[in-house]
C-alpha cells in the first residue's frame, strides 16, 4: 500500500503548491493536503501552540491538527531556512519542525528535510536532504525532484504574468482602479483568513496587484537602493514591490495587508508605510486577527476605494496629475505595460 | 574602548521610564521592545549632545539586523540628523572589526586600536566574573543590596581604568570586597537559570531587574548569556578562545536542531544545561513579539516535561506592571522550592 504524506494548507505551501506535491506522487506516495482554512482550524491551531505566535503559525499548526486526524502516515513540515540566495524566511518558519516536534500531541513522524538556498539552489543538495527519508533510490528522487521543479516553474511562469483580474474586466475600462495588495502569499492566498479580500476587490472593479506578480529582477533592482538590502525574502519583495508600485503612472492605491504578531511586517510595513507617505500615495492598514469581523473590514475598504476613486475624479477634473496626456484608460493600463517597457528603466 | 582611541563619547544616560516612553512614542507599534528603547536612548543622547550613534547591526534572519535602517528612517524623519556607524557583525573575523573601529577613529594608530579593543573586551570580561560573584552573594546575604551597592561602584572604577594593571586592580580590588560581604552561609538557595533575548538579559531595566528581585527572593540566579559573550563573539567574530555559547548551542539538540536567529538556540542550549546540572527551574525571558523566543517558548514545554524541570516564560513590554511580574516570580520561587522539599522528603524515606 502507498504511504500517505499530509502537507498542510499553509504558510509556504502557498509558494510552493505544486512542488511537493508532484514530488511525492512522483515517488509513489499518496499525497492529503489539508482542506481550506476555516474557523476550526484556526481554534485548533490556538489550541496547540502559544498564544505569542503569529496568526498564520497558528493556522499551520490547525492544518497540522487536522491533517494527524486524517490517518496519514508522514506530516510533511520543511524545515525552510531560506528559499532564495541571500535571503532568510522567517525564524519562526525555521523552527516549524521543533515546535511541531514539541507540540503537545503527538503527530505522525514528520518529513523535514532542510531547505536552504541562502549560498544558492543546488539540486543535489535537495536531494541529499531528501534521501534519509525515502526508501527509494537517489535516482527516482531525483528525477522526481526534477520534474517537479519544472512544473512548479510552469505554475510560476502563469501566476506572474496574472493579475487578479475578473472576468469581463477590460483592460481600458476606466473605472479601474489600481490596488497593490502588500502581504505574503499565505496570507493573500488564504481566502478565510483575508476574508476574500481579493476576490472582493475584483468585485469592486480593482485590478489587483501583488507582489508575486512582479518578476524577482525588478524587485530586486529596487531595492538596491536600500542603504541595507533588506535579508528577509518577504521583506525584500514587499518593500520591492512598494517601490516598483510608487513609479507606475496613473492613479493607485496601496493596501497593507499584514497579519497579528507578524515580526517581520512590524518592521516592513512600517517602512513601507513611510515609503508611501512620504511618495504621496494613498494606503490602507488591515491588520488581520483571530477577531477581524467581516463588517468592519469591508467598510474599511470599501471608504478606501470611495476615496481613491474620488480623487481621481477630483484631481482629474481640477488640474492634470503627471501622466495626463496620456488618455485615461492607457494610463490606467500602465501597470500591464510597465511588463514591457520597465526592462529598460535603470537605477 | 572608544575612550582610549581619542573620542568623546556620550553615553546615553541609564535606561529609565522615560527612555520607553520617547521609543514608544516613535517605533512602530508592534516592533521588539530593544528596538524602543534603542531608539529612546538614541533620543536621549541627541539631547546630551551626541552627533553620530554607533550601532552594532546583522544579518538576519532576527529583525536587529534592521534596526540600523529603520532608525535612521524614524530619527530622520524626527529631524534629528545623525550620522550611523554601524558596525555590522565581522564575517571575516576579527580584522574586519578592527578596520571599521579604525575608520571611525580616524588618524588613531593601529597599535592603539588594537590596544583599545583588547582594553575594552577585558574589561567586559572583568565586569562578567563579578558579575557572577554578586549573583552568588546576593541570596545570602545579610544586609539586602550591599552586593549590588559595591558593584555599581565597580562598574565605575573599571569604566574609568585606562589600561591593564589599573583594571586587574579595580576588579580585584571589588572582589575582595563582594567576598568579604556577611553571609548566611547554610542557607539553602535554589538555583535558577536565566535563559533569553540577549537584550532582556543584560539590560536590568529592559527585564524589570527580574535578576535582582529573584536574587532577593533567595534564589542564586545564573544567566545564560553574559556581556563579554556577546563582544567576543558578536563583534569580535569569535576571537578570543573561549567556551560558552558555542556549548550551549549543542545542548540544543534535539529540542531545537537549526539556528533561528537571535539567540533562540542558545536560549534553549541553555536550559538543558541548567537542567542537566541541577538547576531547580529555569527562568525565559523574551521581549513581546520576539521572533527566535517565541519558537523557544513552544519548545521549552517539552524540555520541561522530558527533563522535570520548571519553566516560566516571561514576556516583557513597555506596559509591564510591576506588580503582576512580582507575583509571578514569587509564585514560581515558591513552586520551585515546594519542589525542593517534596524531592528531599522523598530521598530521607
Ligand atoms: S513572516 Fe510573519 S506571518 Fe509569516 S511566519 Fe513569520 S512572523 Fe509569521
Ligand atoms: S531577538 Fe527578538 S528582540 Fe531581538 S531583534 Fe530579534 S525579534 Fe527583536
Amino acid at each position: 500500500m502507498a504511504c500517505k504524506v499530509g502537507i498542510p494548507r499553509a504558510l509556504l505551501y502557498y509558494r510552493f503548491s505544486r512542488l511537493w506535491p508532484v514530488f511525492f506522487e512522483k515517488i509513489g506516495y499518496e499525497v492529503k493536503i489539508s482542506d481550506e482554512t476555516n474557523k476550526a482550524t484556526i481554534d485548533r491551531g490556538a489550541a496547540s501552540v502559544v498564544d505569542e505566535v503569529c496568526l498564520p503559525v497558528k493556522i499551520f499548526f490547525g492544518h497540522l491538527d487536522w491533517l494527524s486526524d486524517c490517518a496519514v502516515d508522514y506530516l510533511f513540515v520543511p524545515r525552510i531556512v531560506s528559499i532564495e540566495k541571500k535571503a532568510y524566511i522567517c525564524p519562526k518558519v525555521m523552527g516549524l519542525p521543533d515546535m511541531a516536534a514539541a507540540a503537545k500531541k503527538d503527530y505522525p513522524p514528520l518529513i523535514s528535510p532542510l531547505i536552504n538556498n541562502i549560498g544558492g539552489e543546488k539540486d543535489e543538495e535537495y536531494i541529499r536532504e531528501l534521501s534519509p527519508y525515502f526508501s527509494c533510490g537517489k535516482k527516482r528522487l531525483k528525477q522526481a525532484w526534477l520534474e517537479a521543479k519544472k512544473e512548479q516553474t510552469r505554475y510560476d511562469h502563469t501566476i506572474s504574468k496574472e493579475l487578479w483580474i475578473k472576468e469581463g474586466l477590460k483592460d481600458n475600462d476606466s473605472e479601474v482602479l489600481n490596488v497593490l495588495v502588500l502581504s505574503h502569499c499565505y496570507v493573500a492566498h488564504d481566502r478565510y483568513l483575508n476574508m476574500n479580500l481579493l476576490e472582493k476587490l475584483n468585485e469592486a472593479r480593482c485590478r489587483v496587484i501583488l507582489p508575486e506578480n512582479i518578476s524577482d529582477e525588478f524587485l530586486e533592482r529596487e531595492v538596491r537602493g536600500l542603504k541595507k538590502r533588506p535579508f528577509w525574502t518577504y521583506g525584500k519583495q514587499l518593500l520591492g514591490s512598494a517601490f516598483w508600485f510608487s513609479r507606475m503612472p496613473g492613479r493607485k492605491g496601496a493596501i497593507i495587508l499584514t497579519t497579528f504578531g507578524c515580526g517581520i511586517d512590524s518592521f516592513i510595513g512600517n517602512m513601507a508605510e513611510r515609503h508611501f507617505k512620504k511618495a504621496g500615495i494613498p494606503y490602507l492598514i488591515i491588520t488581520l486577527d483571530e477577531h477581524t469581523g467581516q463588517a468592519g473590514l469591508e467598510t474599511r475598504v470599501e471608504a478606501f476605494l470611495d476615496m481613491l476613486r474620488w480623487r481621481r475624479k477630483h484631481y482629474e477634473n481640477n488640474f492634470p496629475p503627471y501622466g495626463e496626456y496620456l488618455d485615461t484608460a492607457t494610463r490606467d493600463a500602465g501597470i500591464h505595460r510597465a511588463y514591457s517597457c520597465c526592462t529598460s528603466y535603470d537605477k | 574602548m572608544l575612550e582610549y582611541i581619542g573620542l568623546t563619547v556620550v553615553v546615553p544616560p541609564m535606561t529609565s521610564k522615560r527612555t520607553i516612553v520617547l521609543g514608544t512614542q516613535y517605533a512602530p507599534e508592534f516592533a521588539c521592545l530593544p528596538l524602543k528603547i534603542n531608539i529612546g536612548n538614541f533620543i536621549e543622547a541627541k539631547e546630551h549632545g551626541a552627533d553620530t550613534f554607533l550601532m552594532a547591526g546583522g544579518v538576519g534572519p532576527c529583525r536587529f539586523g534592521l534596526y540600523g535602517q529603520l532608525e535612521a528612517e524614524i530619527l530622520g524623519e524626527l529631524g534629528i540628523d545623525y550620522d550611523a556607524l554601524i558596525i555590522e557583525p565581522p564575517d571575516k573575523g576579527i580584522w574586519q572589526f578592527v578596520r571599521r573601529v579604525r575608520k571611525i577613529t580616524g588618524s588613531a594608530s593601529w597599535l592603539r586600536v588594537l590596544q583599545g579593543i583588547h582594553l575594552g573586551y577585558r574589561k567586559a570580561c572583568c565586569i562578567d566574573s563579578l558579575e557572577r560573584v554578586v549573583e552568588s552573594v546576593r541570596p545570602r546575604e545579610r544586609a539586602e543590596g550591599t552586593a549590588d551597592r559595591i558593584f555599581k561602584q565597580a562598574l565605575s572604577t573599571i569604566d574609568r581604568a585606562n589600561n591593564n594593571t589599573e583594571l586587574e586592580e579595580a576588579a580585584g580590588l571589588a572582589r575582595q570586597k563582594l567576598q568579604h560581604i556577611p553571609q548566611n552561609e547554610d542557607m539553602d538557595v535554589l538555583k535558577i537559570g536565566l535563559v533569553g533575548e540577549i537584550y532582556t538579559l543584560l539590560e536590568p531595566f529592559a527585564s524589570g531587574d527580574v535578576e535582582r528581585k529573584l536574587g532577593r527572593m533567595g534564589a542564586h540566579v545564573v544567566r545564560s548569556i553574559y556581556l563579554s559573550d556577546w563582544v567576543n563573539g558578536h563583534l569580535l567574530g569569535g576571537f578570543f578562545r573561549r567556551k560558552g555559547q558555542e556549548e550551549y548551542k549543542n545542548y540544543a539538540k534535539p529540542y531545537l536542531n537549526h539556528f533561528v536567529g537571535g539567540h533562540g538556540i542558545e536560549s534553549i542550549g541553555a536550559g538543558v544545561f541548567f537542567a542537566n546540572n541541577g538547576f531547580d527551574g529555569i527562568i525565559h525571558i523574551a521581549p513581546l513579539t520576539c521572533m527566535p523566543e517565541i519558537v523557544a517558548h513552544c519548545i521549552f514545554p517539552k524540555v520541561s516535561e522530558d527533563l522535570d524541570i520548571p519553566v516560566m516564560t516571561i514576556y516583557l513590554d513597555e506596559q509591564a506592571g510591576e506588580e503582576g511580574l512580582n507575583t509571578r516570580l514569587e509564585a514560581f520561587v515558591d513552586l520551585l522550592a515546594r519542589k525542593r522539599e517534596a524531592r528531599e522528603t522523598y530521598r530521607a524515606i
